[in-house]
């Protein structure tokens, strides 16, 4: 275990710059479960961020940009395919932070909501797969949900069990008031978790869901005190 | 006239929903800054241009992870594009060094009224914390953040041996956020 004093360090030294590239990797990948090492780093990025105001600013060359946005468009009509609603997926992220989060959290060492909107009302199939991820990283967890039976299965993929927290499941839906409502704990974060919820297909279907890392024995506060990144919709049936 | 943080928000905001245009506006407004970060750090302007792509698109990806609570959307910004520029000279640290003259050389003192980051308060908070360090010590954590210097750089720079650079900026560190937070 490293000390708190250990992880500040680790944190300002990320922060300043001065690690070398294998240690960056290393602190990248653990920042994501490491909720102490994240508030440390943001903490270290506020406090250097008046630096920032010293570069210089230098004007790029106009193909920069349209090759940006060229590379743009064609991220854009990938996701189109991919997915009927990449708009909706996209909002909901932000409908979920709006209701979630909020500074004091963060300041409270709490992290990592992940968020995935469940599929469009026009899909006829009743399985469904979502990917709670952050950034561009691997998936946290995965999530298949048979909107039939309403049961779902929660499986880890690089989450990992963080000490003194628990993994805690979400729902949001305007059908219950917008406000996220709890599912319960993923008591054993490194096995698959089943559950059958108790809600109408109907409301599962345009439901947002979330997993955030809480204190043990779940948010103290009754919604989820972490923060929120951005979760990924994919087709159970391609 | 800079860009007001209200209206960067709001095209961060846009951008998260798919709006291109939002972008579009973003990227005007903001580009040149983050050039000038990852132009600083990686000293190259071929291998900046590349890389200012590459962290607009990470913008593009991650606008909906954007959270004002705790930054300002060009702090949001810099801050990635820092990140990656030092990701890329330390991956690459040998065959960047070769084009140190693309770039000249220099250090501010002040903060450029183009595009104020933050409060001019913080600004002058940091800096005075930032005197509690020896004369020599202030210049080179100042100076490994922005330019993202390794710890042999700054072994270089203060003649000490790299194996106790840790140390040496771990104390000053210490002492820097000690004067910050308390």
């Amino acid at each position: 275990m490293s000390s708190s004093d250990e992880i500040d360090m680790l944190a300002a030294e990320y922060v300043v710059g001065t690690l070398t590239s294998s240690e960056r990797e290393a602190v990248e990948a653990r920042r994501t479960t490491d909720v102490e090492l994240g508030a440390a780093i943001a903490a270290w990025e506020a406090r250097l961020s008046p630096w920032l105001a010293e570069y210089q600013s230098v004007e790029p060359p106009a193909h920069v940009k349209s090759s940006l946005i060229e590379r743009v468009e064609r991220i854009q009509r990938a996701e189109w395919a991919q997915t009927a609603e990449p708009r909706r997926l996209r909002r909901s992220v932000n409908f979920w932070r709006a209701t979630a989060i909020s500074g004091y959290a963060i300041a409270a060492g709490l992290a990592a909501l992940v968020v995935f909107r469940a599929p469009p009302t026009t899909t006829p199939d009743s399985h469904y797969v979502a990917v709670f991820q952050n950034n561009d990283e691997q998936p946290a967890f995965v999530m298949s949900i048979d909107l039939k039976s309403r049961q779902i299965i929660v499986r880890p993929v690089t989450a990992k069990p963080a000490a003194g927290k628990t993994y805690q499941l979400w729902i949001a839906s305007d059908q219950l008031g917008g406000k996220p409502r709890s599912l319960g704990l993923l008591d054993e974060p490194t096995k698959p978790t089943r559950k059958t919820l108790p809600y109408d297909a109907d409301l599962l279907q345009s439901a947002t869901f979330g997993i955030s890392l809480e204190p043990e024995g779940g948010s103290p506060t009754g919604t989820p005190t972490g923060r929120a990144v951005h979760g990924r919709l994919i087709p159970s049936q391609l | 006239m800079p860009t007001t943080s209200s209206k960067l928000t709001e095209w961060v905001a846009r951008t998260a929903s798919g709006d291109r245009a939002a972008f579009s506006k973003l990227y005007d407004a903001t580009s040149a800054k983050l050039f000038g970060v990852i132009l600083r750090i990686l000293k190259d302007r071929a291998r900046s241009e590349d890389l200012l792509q590459d962290v607009y698109l990470k913008i593009w990806q991650r606008a909906d992870t954007f959270d004002r609570d705790i930054a300002s959307p060009i702090t949001w910004m810099a801050t990635i594009a820092r990140n990656a520029a030092i990701d890329v000279v330390r991956k690459h640290a040998r065959d960047l060094q070769a084009s140190d003259a693309d770039v000249t050389e220099v250090p501010d003192t002040v903060p450029r009224a183009d595009l104020v980051i933050e409060e001019k308060e913080t600004w002058q908070k940091l800096e005075y914390c930032l005197g509690a360090l020896e004369d020599e010590h202030r210049e080179a954590v100042k100076l490994a953040y922005l330019n993202g210097h390794s710890r042999d750089e700054i072994s270089a720079q203060l003649r000490i041996p790299v194996g106790t650079v840790k140390t040496w900026l771990h104390r000053s560190l210490k002492k820097l956020k000690e004067c910050l937070v308390g």
